[in-house]
């Protein structure tokens, strides 16, 4: 059941489904009051108190993005890598404990509505917003190809979670699945395909996708929009911890963002 | 008492001896840089039923900040150095205060400057702007002709920063006290003497966190504000020092995460508090705060929060030596 708190964005969730997924990952579906799940976008995430509500520690909510969202179920979905105090403890969460979420927050990722092929270059649990945004744009009729890297074919998303309109090509750094390398090697190939270039992953990941389409790229044609990953207070564009510098000034990553156009940010 | 309850009175003048007055409907208010500029929280409470808000610090000219990393993560708080990123006063007065006219609840504007003269300037500019409330004055900044030593470590600076404000406006004028001074005590009653009519305490204490894969500081400023659960007996201890010293409002702050904690600082003598960053955490907190206050009262027998003002604290509503 979810339950409404008497506030607009937060809500408590309980936990429906739990799966591993990608290693140690989970993919962990909750309870959402029916406004949250419409409201959901893809490239949009959910602060979870990643603690015991009587607890002060660990004291700040932990981003997610939006994994999947279920209308009818009245579900929402994140993927959650164990990595630190408020991860792991996300992680142990098991079936029917309920969660204090805040959300959904943050802008969408921009689809032009002219836009018909959506390339996704996703790292890490950066494959997360991106599955939702391929699931929405498949919906609309869009053609979606997916490119993934991880360490090894056990760290990948794995396919069946994608539909089965998307194309979806993989680089492992071991060579057990596709390409041997990294995923920004299969960018060039894609380039002159996409209208428009959705990612989202490790710093390192997007360093380099920056230099490959900046190589291959014609123009500023296609343009990329990179969902960026900062430490967050507030989540609402109150405390300015979380901002990102374009060439606009400082934007806040949790209102402005997490999505920025590559060709905005100004990289230190 | 008879069948029917009262809902206790939790009304506060904060400015009890300036005929502009600073009258809440209740003690809770939002801290300076935990609440934007009122309008980031409206999607996640109902803004108009707090007692008043602080905005975030302004300064003379716009500021764009720190660069990252401002925010980690500590034990039961968090270090900011978020730099005073805002637009600077002018576009601040076009910008906020024509929105907050329309609002119910009174909005307290947040000074910060590094000259004497700059808080003077900026307090004559809100003077008479409609939709400002009152003024906090920041006086946990660094002082540029006093070679960076913070106005608000040093009795006399703090007392020059109040006159010259008090001088600009008659809007009621809290000055935020710096938790860095040696003795918080003797500042609270050189910015009294000065004029001010009300204190707020505690602003942040300077810490740092290093990140050791990196060998380096996490925060790219290297030091940064701590404040959260982690400040509160440290802030609720200043607090009852200074209302025992005092005959002025105290405004009490400092890692307030619920209702108890709240009455702590009632008690040490606080007759309203500021909520920061735990409402980063859960914005709910301040509706929990606003609706528990009045019902801790009303569960203990209190007919007014002024009846418990203070109760914990000997030297409250004494005459200062
Ligand atoms: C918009 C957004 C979406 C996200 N989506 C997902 C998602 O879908 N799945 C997922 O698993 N995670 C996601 N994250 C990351 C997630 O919010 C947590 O940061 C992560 O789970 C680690 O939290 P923790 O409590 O486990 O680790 P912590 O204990 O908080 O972190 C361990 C250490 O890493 C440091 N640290 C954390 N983040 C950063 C950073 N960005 N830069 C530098 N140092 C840092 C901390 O200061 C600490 O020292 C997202 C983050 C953002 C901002
Ligand atoms: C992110 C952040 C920004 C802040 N910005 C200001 C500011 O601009 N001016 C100010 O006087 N205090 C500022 N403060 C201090 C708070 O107003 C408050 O004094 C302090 O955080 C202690 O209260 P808390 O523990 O409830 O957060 C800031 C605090 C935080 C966490
Ligand atoms: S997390 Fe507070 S402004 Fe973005």
């Amino acid at each position: 059941m979810a339950t409404e708190l008497g506030t607009k964005l937060e809500f408590m969730g309980e936990i429906v489904r739990v799966e591993p997924v990608m290693g140690d990952s989970v993919l962990t579906t909750f309870v959402a009051p029916d406004w949250a799940v419409r409201a959901a976008e893809p490239g949009q995430f959910v602060q979870i108190l990643s603690r015991d509500p009587q607890s002060t520690d660990p004291l700040l909510r932990r981003p997610y993005s939006v994994y999947r969202t279920d209308i009818s179920a009245g579900t929402m979905t994140v993927l959650v890598r164990p990595y630190g105090r408020g991860s792991a403890w996300l992680c142990e969460q098991p079936l029917g404990a309920v969660l204090d979420v805040m959300g959904p927050l943050g802008s969408p990722f921009a689809v032009r509505p002219r836009t018909e092929r959506l390339l996704m270059v996703a790292g890490g649990v950066g494959a997360a917003p991106l599955l939702m945004l391929s699931e929405v744009a498949v919906r609309a009729g869009k053609q979606v190809t997916y490119l993934m890297g991880a360490q090894d074919a056990g760290t990948l998303l794995p396919a069946s979670e994608l539909p089965e309109e998307v194309e979806y090509v993989v680089a492992t750094i071991d060579g057990s699945m596709g390409h041997t390398g990294f995923v920004t090697d299969l960018v060039p190939a894609y380039l002159g395909w996409a209208d428009q270039v959705f990612s989202c992953g490790p710093e390192p990941m997007f360093r380099s996708l920056r230099d490959v389409v900046h190589r291959h790229r014609l123009g500023d044609r296609p343009d990329v929009q990179m969902a960026v990953e900062r430490p967050m207070a507030c989540g609402i564009g109150a405390c300015l911890g979380c901002v990102v510098e374009t060439r606009r000034g400082m934007r806040t990553a949790c209102v402005d963002g997490p999505a920025f156009d590559m060709d905005e940010l100004i990289w230190g | 008492m008879g069948m029917t309850s009262t809902v206790p009175d939790v009304s506060v003048d904060l400015a009890p001896s300036n005929p502009r007055e600073l009258v809440l409907r209740n003690p809770v208010i939002p801290a300076s840089g935990c609440f934007g500029y009122g309008q980031e929280f409206a999607g996640a409470i109902d803004v108009q039923r707090l007692g008043a808000f602080v905005s975030k610090g302004i300064t003379p000219e716009f500021r764009s900040g720190n660069p990252m990393l401002r925010i980690a993560e500590t034990p039961s708080g968090m270090l900011n150095a978020i730099g005073l990123q805002n637009p600077g006063i002018s576009r601040f007065i076009r910008k906020y205060p024509p929105m907050w006219a329309t609002w119910e609840v009174p909005a307290i504007v947040n000074i910060s400057a590094e000259s004497v003269e700059d808080y003077e300037m900026m307090a004559r500019r809100l003077d008479d702007v409609s939709g400002v409330a009152a003024i906090e004055v920041n006086i946990s900044c660094p002082n540029i002709n006093a070679g960076g030593f913070c106005f608000g470590w040093d009795a006399r600076m703090s007392a020059d920063v109040t006159r010259a404000v008090r001088r600009a406006t008659t809007l009621p004028v809290i000055v935020k006290l710096s938790p860095g001074a040696v003795d918080v005590v003797e500042i609270a009653q050189a910015v009294e003497d000065a004029g001010a009519d009300a204190v707020s305490l505690i602003n942040t204490l300077v810490g740092m966190a290093i990140d050791v894969r990196k060998r380096a500081p996490v925060l790219a400023n290297v030091t940064g504000g701590l404040s959260g659960p982690a400040v509160r007996p440290v802030a609720l201890r200043m607090v009852w020092q200074v209302a025992g010293a005092v005959s002025i409002p105290v405004i009490g702050m400092g890692g307030i995460s619920c209702v108890e904690d709240a009455i702590q600082f009632f008690m040490a003598g606080a007759s309203a508090i500021q909520v920061g960053t735990a409402a980063f955490a859960q914005p709910k907190v301040l509706m929990e705060l606003v609706d528990g206050i009045p019902a801790w009262l009303a569960a203990n027998g209190y007919a007014r929060l002024s009846d418990i003002v203070g109760v914990a604290n000997p030297r409250y509503g004494t005459e200062p030596d």
